[in-house]
């Protein structure tokens, strides 16, 4: 995955080779699938939402100004699109009191196991407001890496900041309803 | 659930590899977006006269209103019983059919210019 690759097929497909957008298809697909697959959830939406990326990448290829990375480009035009259409068709999100209710009621006597937990963590981070689960989202992609999260939403790291930090806040005041303190230390 | 907990649970995510086809789905649809005739820009040039007539229009006939008003808060007592309003719009009325008139063959002409236009 190098950025003259990256480069070479861009400069092919914009003198009319179209054959060469396979090049960057090949690297960039499962990287923006699974960033698709971080926002949605769910495998066959996260390949249909990587599509639609990957087209308006392609038509799009002409505005890729050459002093920034191509992944970073590619990155910040695949959030944006997973953004918006998370706003046009919001996820089917389980409540997080009526899930740790089911988790009770099954599990009874057992401890928390870890894909519980895992996915208790996850609920709440898909029930936060948009701008926050954005921002956790893209730095838990980009390797907990505010640079590049803050380059992929277009925003300043300081805003990016700000939103992690108040994202952080309501996912430990949701956990914390949820679990009960003793499990929590537990864990 | 400590902050460092979040952070593992967030940070490893399972990874999910793309379906075997999807690089060859992706490719079809480039093909497709491709092989689409781009959109027909918007002839602003063109609907330039029209636009410029129709804003002249409104322009003069949001003058025309505020006339109106302003003449009809002049006339302070209606003999007839009419309200003022209707008085003030019947005196000139004459006034503005000449500009109406006027309106209307602008307007026309506009229309028939642009229909030339699109045709040519």
């Amino acid at each position: 995955m190098t950025a003259s690759e990256d480069q070479a097929d861009v400069e092919k497909v914009l003198t009319g080779d179209i054959a060469a957008f396979e090049g960057i298809v090949r690297r960039w697909q499962s990287p923006l699938i699974n960033l698709a697959y971080r926002f949605c959830r769910d495998r066959g939406r996260s390949e249909e939402m990587a599509q639609e990326a990957f087209l308006r990448a392609y038509t799009a290829l002409g505005q890729w100004r050459r002093e920034g990375a191509f992944s970073t480009w590619l990155f910040a035009l695949a959030a944006n699109i997973y953004c918006s259409e998370l706003r046009r068709i919001p996820l089917k999100m389980v409540n997080l009191e009526e899930a740790a209710d089911l988790m009770d009621l099954h599990n009874i006597n057992r401890s928390l196991e870890d894909e519980d937990r895992k996915r208790a963590v996850r609920n709440a981070v898909a029930a936060l407001p948009a701008k926050y689960r954005e921002a956790l989202t893209l730095f838990y992609f980009h390797d907990m890496n505010v640079t590049a999260a803050a380059e992929s939403l277009g925003l300043p790291e300081g805003t990016v900041k700000a939103r992690l930090y108040r994202g952080r806040e309501m996912l430990r005041s949701k956990l914390l309803r949820v679990f009960p303190t003793q499990r929590l230390r537990e864990a | 659930m400590s902050d460092d907990s979040v952070d593992q649970i967030l940070f490893q995510e399972e990874e999910i590899l793309p379906s075997s086809g999807f690089a060859a789905r992706v490719m079809d649809a480039v093909y497709r977006q491709a092989s689409t005739p781009s959109p027909i820009p918007f002839p602003w040039k063109r609907a330039f006269p029209g636009l410029a007539t129709a804003a002249l229009t409104l322009l003069s006939v949001l003058l025309g209103f505020a006339d109106l008003v302003w003449a009809a808060s002049s006339v302070r007592h209606s003999a007839t019983g009419a309200p003022v309003l209707v008085l003030a719009f019947h005196s000139k009325l004459m006034a503005q059919a000449g500009w109406v008139v006027l309106v209307s063959f602008v307007t026309l002409g506009a229309v028939k210019l642009s229909m030339r236009l699109t045709v040519a």
